[in-house]
């Protein structure tokens, strides 16, 4: 999967960078997804308060 | 202020803040909205309530970095030794110590946005160039072809990290255990108690910097 979508440039020369690649939002809802669940499964198999004494 | 009754409300978030932090919440959702549902499919006029969005976007942001200048105690958000400290210590399980206002996990959450929506804003404004509106004509030979094609990569890189970004906010603005935060955005304030269970006193001197 490309990073970027392309265009031919009118002149003939290489493709043309013409922005992101929007077909990645899936993978970028994906990893916001992943760190809520390996977040909610952290806390909820842990009891974390180990703040030191001030 | 720190000693008094548990609950005892210590001023957390002042009112302009809150009213900024909501305003800038629905821009974001309206710009999400009006660039990335087109392209999931549902077709609506998108183009000029995505650059007026934008626009007040940059005027709300403007708003909050003279505020944090002159305001607010900027280094409050700021990433200081403890907190590196603290995030050694926390991924060798060692004990951390309290934070001051903000945790350094908000504090790299902060700064990511920040870069994020100014990353936002540079890219849209030189957008404008390519769109007509009532105060000026486009004129898309600001740029090459090339450049023009890395300021909109740029833009939609922010949009789909602002996705993830706001996904994450609003998990951990429903937690529970992060309650008193999300009260103290919609109501100004966190107890005494809360005050004193999660946060240094030494480094958050409430009182002055609320």
């Amino acid at each position: 999967m490309h990073l970027f979508r392309f265009s031919r440039s009118i002149y003939g020369g290489s493709d043309v960078i013409i922005g992101a690649n929007y077909d990645l939002l899936v993978w970028f809802v994906a990893a916001g997804a992943v760190v809520i669940i390996v977040h909610a499964l952290y806390k909820a198999f842990t009891k974390t308060n180990n703040h030191a004494s001030p | 202020m720190a000693n008094s009754q548990p609950n005892t409300r210590i001023q957390r978030h002042k009112l302009a803040d809150r009213i900024y932090h909501w305003l800038m919440a629905v821009a974001v959702l309206i710009l999400l909205g009006s660039s990335l549902l087109p392209i999931l499919g549902w077709k609506f006029p998108w183009l000029d309530l995505h650059w007026i969005t934008g626009l007040v976007l940059t005027i709300l942001v403007l708003f909050h970095i003279v505020r944090a200048l002159g305001w607010q105690n900027f280094w409050a958000m700021m990433i200081d030794g403890q907190d590196v400290r603290d995030i050694v210590n926390s991924a060798t399980g060692a004990p951390v110590s309290k934070p001051g206002k903000y945790t350094p996990a908000q504090k790299l959450y902060h700064l990511a946005v920040s870069v994020l929506i100014l990353g936002g804003i540079g890219s849209g404004l030189l957008m404008l160039r390519k769109i007509d509106t009532p105060f000026w004509n486009r004129d898309p030979y600001w740029f090459d072809d090339l450049g023009w094609g890395v300021i909109y990569a740029i833009h939609g890189f922010v949009a789909m990290a602002l996705v993830t970004m706001v996904m994450i906010h609003i998990y951990f603005a429903l937690r529970p255990d992060e309650w008193r935060l999300t009260r103290s955005m919609f109501r100004g304030w966190i107890t005494s108690k809360e005050y004193q269970d999660h946060h240094d006193p030494k480094r958050w001197q409430a009182k002055d910097e609320a």
